[in-house]
């Protein structure tokens, strides 16, 4: 018998399973009977949709149902209803749902989706942000004025929403004769998530109700959104979830559910969807394409006294995550630097392409690489030592964070610290042989350190635990197990120590909503502190009725009892004990089965008042930060990039599994050398997504990767289980930056542009990239700014001027 | 069509029709769900079975074309309740597994590389992973516990 100890590299349980190939994905699930369903994409970027004619299709022997947008009347969204089902008046990007169809197998649900005849009435497709901001900008959506929305916030024409900060007087700043003035602007392409498993979902219509199997981090979410649409109560529609063939954020939205549960109800039969390749490719939420323009001045000792930022993300057609996601710039961006004064705007654009979403680290992934690129920039023209730059600068305990926020804890110096000393005792570090700038055959040589902050999502989750009569025990959440190993790995493992079972006694029941408590999902790093939290919550109810009931049949008070080594024990007698299968037990026949239930909620932070507009998240609850450091060889000649060596310090809070926590950060940080070098996804003028598959989307292969070398930085505040804080969010986050800073320093020229393929490489060592301008965004803020600055402004200055240290 | 088939040393007579892959009739029609099939275009591995010995993409390979041939899949490696074959327990012992759906593919692949040559170099291994893409783990436990099987080997 052994209990897990907090710390312990245990392997995760599903693993055996999975390499047997015995694992039951959503994707093996073929039911008897299974009618399989089709989607009738739209195959224009933009146009008004004047006739649907189904004839055809419905002729085919073989189909069973057809639906398109009268079938499904509700409207979704995450800040703003700006979503239908199908596209019912307007067509707003290629790919999108026109109709859908289930017929007795996938390739007669094929033919009739070709068979349905769309009449449309082309129009202009705006692709690029540019063109969607200009003054006479055809509107992605006309009716826009019209949509509901969830929160306060300000929006208008193509964009979508907006989020702001406004602390301190930056105009002050700027105009102090003193400072150094720098100002950069970058541009970033779209990341595919590219998880494995597409999207994919059986849904069965019975006894009344929708009962969907889906491959999601977020079971509560899909289940709000179906009945959303299919406009039923939310009790109406049941999610399960087994085991999900990864994620990455991908899979944080509602997608082919709704269609797969219309279509059983119509059928009656057991549907399932599932997205092609080549759909995920043109369809997934990926990950932004972004434009950014950073301001800052700098004060003769090298402190930041102003800080003036715009970041415009690339919504696609909808508003979905991409809109939720703005307010992450005040933490990506300005959650890292202490910040005299600073306004910030991210605003979400409408345009024709299909949606973006959530992607492990979001915005940061590219606001990281931004403000890191800055920050040697600004070194370069004050002519300061970057660490010094940055030791000097990183927020510390006490620090206010961009919305003012008071950081908690002296997190970045030590880490600055640690990856300096990493990588100085590093064995696989080249720098040595570097003469010139070059190494020994003849690749010019980089190395960057960068640093990058993030936060735990944390939010409300629930756990029950039931202890069953064997002293086994069961945990019943909607938490999902996407891969990272938070559900078959870290929960069993906080579990089983917090109450002194055997970890194999240890069962974690497959997400159902029917079953469990709300969840907010899997994602933003939190299901081990959230639904770790519930669930150790859950347990101590478990002990304090195992104490009762121990406390009875030892004929001992509850008071003089404690838990030593799995079994109740009478203080300072050690041989008087019972041990939790045979507390188990003589419940069953005294007070009945035990069980407990827990829950878990971020605390509230407090910010500065008045200084944040738009703003769909409370604030940065949990922050947690990561120092990378990496040194390349770039190939003067063909422009190829290839990685030497990667090096990365992580604050973890307590690592609860220090090998599984390793494991989250190779893949994160090989998934961001991807983004930093090869994943490219251009969209032509017509707004079609150009790379349909894995042939012309270059994914990380074996052959690109490299160990890292990984440093756990502990005990950082956190009020997690133990202490712990999410860790498989982060690793991804500060890649590009340290990839682009390296580029930066190995070439002396300016790098404002991820990816960076060879062409791009090739075109930054010849001078032959076009420098960005980014006009469409102005270097004063205010124009910027779609709400009313100086109402903003207003607000901020009634608040108290928040002191730096 | 009438197909007649070996997968994993079974024999199978069924009614398909020609156009299916391989790497359909497995998971739909025999119910192998082991095999993945994660693109369908030949670039992930993920649906890669052994073909008389040789790694194939399933999901490439017409249904119609193994007649007679003999097919492998991941469920072939440790049949029933049998014991991890090396591979499988090396990879389960380094923590390699993370989402998993690349992993059968993975498995087939690299039982292929081993069965020619037991003791693989890093570079063998990385060569032969190059058909196979995983999205997860960042590759290095996989390469880690083939070497540490070759070092086995060679010890
Ligand atoms: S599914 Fe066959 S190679 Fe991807
Ligand atoms: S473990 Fe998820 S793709 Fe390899």
């Amino acid at each position: 018998m052994s209990t897990a100890r907090i710390g312990e590299n245990l392997n995760r349980r599903d693993a055996e399973d999975k390499l047997r190939g015995r694992t039951q994905f959503t994707i093996d699930h073929f039911p008897r009977r299974t009618l399989h369903a089709a989607l009738k994409r739209a195959d224009v970027a933009a146009g008004r949709i004047t006739a649907i004619d189904i004839s055809a299709a419905l002729a085919l022997k073989g189909v069973r149902a057809i639906i398109f947008a009268d079938d499904a009347p509700g409207i979704e969204g995450i800040g703003v209803y700006d979503r239908r089902l199908f596209a019912s008046d307007y067509i707003r990007y290629y790919g999108e749902p026109i109709a859908a169809v289930a017929a007795e197998s996938l390739n007669i649900a094929r033919e009739a989706a070709d068979l349905i005849k769309v009449t449309v009435e082309p129009l202009q497709p705006v692709v690029t942000m540019r063109e969607a901001l200009e003054p006479d900008a055809r509107l992605v959506h006309p009716a826009w004025a019209s949509y509901a929305q969830t929160e306060p916030g300000t929006r208008g024409r193509n964009v979508a929403w907006e989020a702001s900060v406004v602390r301190g007087d930056t105009d002050a700043a700027f105009a102090r004769e003193d400072v150094t003035v720098v100002e950069s602007s970058f541009t970033v392409g779209r990341q595919n998530q590219a998880y494995m498993e597409p999207r994919v979902c059986v849904a069965e219509f019975k006894d009344g109700r929708y009962t969907l199997e889906t491959s999601t981090q977020v079971p509560w979410s899909v289940r709000k959104v179906t009945a959303e649409i299919l406009e039923v109560p939310e009790s109406a529609v049941r999610v399960t979830v087994p085991a999900v063939g990864g994620a990455f954020g991908g899979k944080f939205e509602t997608a082919v559910e709704p269609f797969a549960a219309l279509l059983a109800k119509k059928t009656g039969r057991p549907v399932r969807i599932a997205n092609t390749r080549q759909e995920e490719m043109l369809t997934a939420p990926a990950r932004d394409n972004a434009e950014i323009k950073i301001r800052s001045a700098i004060d003769p000792d090298g402190r930041i006294v102003g800080r003036e930022a715009t970041v415009l993300m690339d919504a696609g057609a909808y508003s979905g995550e991409t809109g939720f996601l703005t307010s992450m710039t005040s933490y990506t961006l300005g959650g890292v630097y202490e910040l005299e004064s600073v306004r910030l705007v991210s605003q979400a654009i409408y345009t024709n392409t299909p949606p973006t979403g959530a992607f492990r680290s979001c915005n940061g992934a590219y606001n990281s690489f931004a403000l890191e690129r800055h920050t040697q920039e600004i070194c370069r023209t004050i002519g300061m030592d970057l660490m010094e730059f940055k030791k000097l600068n990183v927020v510390r305990d006490g620090s206010p964070s961009a919305i003012g926020q008071r950081n908690d804890g002296n997190i970045l110096g030590p880490l600055l610290d640690r990856i300096d000393a990493l990588s100085a005792a590093s064995a696989t570090s080249r720098r040595h042989t570097v003469v010139d700038g070059r190494l020994p055959d003849g690749r010019l040589f980089g190395e960057a350190t960068v640093v990058g902050g993030w936060f735990v999502f944390v939010g409300p989750s629930a756990s029950t635990v039931n202890l069953n009569p064997d002293g086994s025990v069961t945990v019943i959440t909607s938490g999902v197990e996407i891969g990272s190993g938070s559900m078959m790995q870290s929960i069993p493992q906080i579990v089983s120590h917090t109450l002194g079972v055997d970890v194999s006694a240890v069962n974690v029941l497959a997400a159902d909503t029917d079953a469990s408590g709300y969840d907010v999902g899997v994602g933003g790093g939190r299901t081990t502190v959230s639904l770790g939290g519930a669930s150790t919550a859950a347990c101590e109810e478990v002990k304090k009725k195992m104490l009762a009931v121990a406390a009875d049949y030892l004929e001992a008070a509850v008071e003089d009892l404690e838990f030593v080594d799995g079994a109740a024990t009478v203080k300072g007698a050690p041989g008087i004990r019972m041990t939790v299968a045979k507390i188990a037990a003589h419940a069953q026949t005294t007070t009945g089965p035990l069980s407990g239930s827990g829950s878990f909620n971020k605390r509230g932070t407090v910010r500065a008042s008045g200084c944040v507009a738009g703003h769909m998240v409370d604030g940065l609850e949990m922050p947690i930060y990561a120092a990378h450091n990496c040194e390349i060889a770039v190939d003067p000649d063909t422009g190829h990039i290839e990685v030497l060596a990667y090096r990365t310090v992580q604050d973890v809070g307590k690592a609860i599994n220090p090998k599984a926590i390793n494991g989250q950060i190779q893949g994160g940080i090989i998934q961001g050398l991807g983004y930093a070098i090869h994943e490219e996804i251009t969209i032509a003028d017509d707004g079609r997504i150009e790379q349909e598959g894995f042939e012309t989307y270059r994914l990380p292969l074996a052959t690109d990767s490299l160990p890292v070398e990984i440093e756990l930085f502990e005990d950082a505040p956190s009020y997690g289980p133990f202490g712990v804080k999410g860790a498989g969010e982060i690793p991804i986050m500060s890649v590009g930056a340290a990839v682009a800073c390296a580029l930066a320093s190995a070439t002396g020229k300016d790098v404002q542009q991820l990816p960076l393929t060879p062409p791009r490489v090739q075109r930054i060592l010849s001078n032959t990239e076009e420098p960005l301008s980014l006009e469409h965004i102005s270097s004063d803020w205010r124009d910027n700014v779609l709400a009313n600055a100086s109402e903003l402004e207003a607000e901020v200055l009634g608040a108290a001027n928040l002191k730096l240290r | 069509m009438i197909l007649k088939v070996s997968v994993n040393d079974d024999d199978y007579v069924l009614d398909i029709s020609p156009s299916r892959s391989l790497a359909e009739v497995l998971r739909e029609d025999i119910g192998l769900t082991g095999t993945k099939l994660a693109c369908g275009e030949g670039f992930c591995g993920s649906c890669t079975v052994l073909l008389n010995g040789t790694p194939a993409a399933s999901c490439l390979v017409p249904a119609a074309a193994t007649g007679g041939r003999k097919v492998e899949t991941v469920e072939s490696l440790a049949p029933d309740d049998s014991d991890l074959s090396d591979l499988q327990q090396a990879l389960l012992i380094e923590d390699a597994v993370q989402c998993g759906m690349c992993f059968p593919g993975i498995l087939m692949t690299l039982t292929a590389l081993l069965k020619e040559n037991p003791a693989p170099t890093e570079t063998a291994i990385r060569s032969a992973l190059v058909a196979n893409t995983c999205r997860c783990t960042g590759y290095e436990r996989i390469v880690d516990a083939v070497l540490a099987l070759a070092n086995k080997e060679q010890a």
